[in-house]
């Protein structure tokens, strides 16, 4: 990538929106040449100031008014046939209701995608948007910026160390993206919303069903637990893996009992 | 009704944040969120709950602001910017990157949201929607319903353009000498 394709991808690499590959490209070229280099900061700090404007809660009173205008239409209405929607888990609606295109597609290559993007975001300078190793501002902030309801597991009992999170794309849907480090080994968590069963081995543990596949040198292990989709992928070994996803499952079960 | 308090009402801060954003005035942003609910309320049935509820409920939003907006004969939604004369000239010159830090600490409270008003229509909606809402350009283009590529285009003109005005803002607060470095 030269500087003129760098200008012209600058919005969409700052944004997180470029493919994979190109984002390699944006990122080693970035990497070399100071003006460009210069060019994504400025883009990256300005659209922080933006994201940093205050911002104001939907007063009460318009949220009062919109209760009673809704209760009025709905009273008016059951003279009429009840219109049909389709039931919506309340659970899968809001926990971890990673927005989603209608479209569902075998997942055969999905976890190839989920360990490109593993690759192409450890080379990225900042493989985080939200540095933190807070799991409850981490999973705060996926409520403010994308409204998803995130789980976000502590590992650090086992040295694993939370360093950010993102929101990533993945089988062209939003996702919700952790990533951990263990020493100088990442591991990242993807979590979307997707039926399509994973392809690979199939490994039980702790009486649940995981699939497992390797990739390019890592080691993935995915499951979908309701509508979403969990895949980890890491060259940590797989009993480390195991338990991270036992953990995951767990704190998930817990917090939706809650 | 429950089912739609969970799906949809939940996004309630976001659109009237949005609102107020694009409207610039708390009883406008009232009343086109007010509408929005009532319209989506109305036409659930037709949203498929497999589908993003937000990007959904932005869409209402907008066509009913437009609505507004043409009906009042204020603001036209017009993206032919050879006629933009402000943005030919602010951004003839190229990019330079310029001392960053210190543009930062001109900028004061209240200068985004007075910037983002001056700006024409059609950025100040996509800039509100990726920089604000955090949207992705695969959903914003679905509210605005163009292409991809347009979204991105509107992006970088529309920061460039806020750059601009953010810096003339902070040369009028004393802070910053010069041309437009943007």
């Amino acid at each position: 990538m030269n500087c003129q394709e760098f200008e012209i991808a600058l919005h969409p690499y700052v944004d997180g929106e470029l493919p994979v590959g190109e984002m390699m490209a944006a990122e080693a070229h970035a990497a070399e040449c100071r003006r460009c280099h210069a060019l994504a900061r400025r883009e990256r700090e300005f659209r922080q100031l933006l994201r940093r404007q205050p911002r104001e809660a939907a007063p009460e009173a318009l949220r009062a008014s919109i209760r009673a205008r809704l209760r009025r239409e709905a009273r008016r209405r059951v003279v009429r046939p009840m219109i049909v929607v389709p039931a919506l888990s309340a659970v899968a609606a809001v926990l971890l209701a990673v927005t989603l295109l209608p479209a569902l597609r075998p997942a055969k290559s999905l976890i190839g995608e989920l360990v490109d993007k593993h690759i192409a975001y450890a080379q990225l300078e900042r493989p985080a948007e939200l540095s933190s190793s807070d799991p409850a501002e981490i999973a705060q902030w996926f409520a403010a910026r994308a409204s998803l309801r995130v789980i976000v597991p502590d590992y650090s009992p086992a040295g694993i160390r939370l360093v950010g999170a993102r929101i990533a794309d993945a089988d062209e849907r939003k996702a919700a993206y952790l990533l951990y480090e263990k020493g100088h080994t990442l591991l990242s968590v993807f979590m979307l919303r997707s039926e399509a069963a994973p392809a690979g081995r199939q490994v039980a543990f702790r009486g649940h069903d995981y699939v497992t596949a390797e990739r390019k040198g890592y080691r993935t292990i995915a499951w979908t637990d309701g509508q979403t989709l969990f895949g980890l992928v890491s060259s940590l070994d797989y009993d480390a893996l195991l338990e991270c996803a036992d953990r995951l499952r767990t704190e998930r079960a817990r917090q939706t009992r809650l | 009704m429950r089912e739609f308090e969970d799906v949809a009402l939940v996004h309630l801060d976001s659109l009237y944040q949005a609102a107020l954003r694009l409207t610039g005035r708390r009883a406008d942003a009232d009343d086109i969120v007010q509408e929005t609910f009532l319209r989506a309320f109305k036409g659930f049935h037709r949203f498929d709950p497999g589908t993003n509820c937000r990007a959904w409920l932005f869409t209402i939003m907008r066509n009913a602001f437009l609505n507004r907006v043409r009906a009042a004969g204020r603001e036209v939604l017009e993206d032919d910017m050879d006629r933009h004369e402000l943005e030919r000239t602010l951004l003839s010159a190229p990019e330079v990157p310029g001392p960053e830090e210190a543009f930062f600490q001109t900028v004061l409270h209240g200068d985004v949201d007075r910037a983002l008003k001056e700006l024409p229509l059609v950025f100040r909606e996509a800039l509100i929607l990726a920089d604000l809402e955090g949207l992705s350009y695969r959903e914003i283009a679905e509210v605005l319903s163009c292409p991809v590529g347009t979204v991105m285009s509107r992006l970088s003109r529309g920061r460039r353009l806020l750059r601009v005005a953010l810096g003339r803002f902070a040369r009028e607060h004393g802070y910053m000498k010069g041309a437009d470095d943007v």
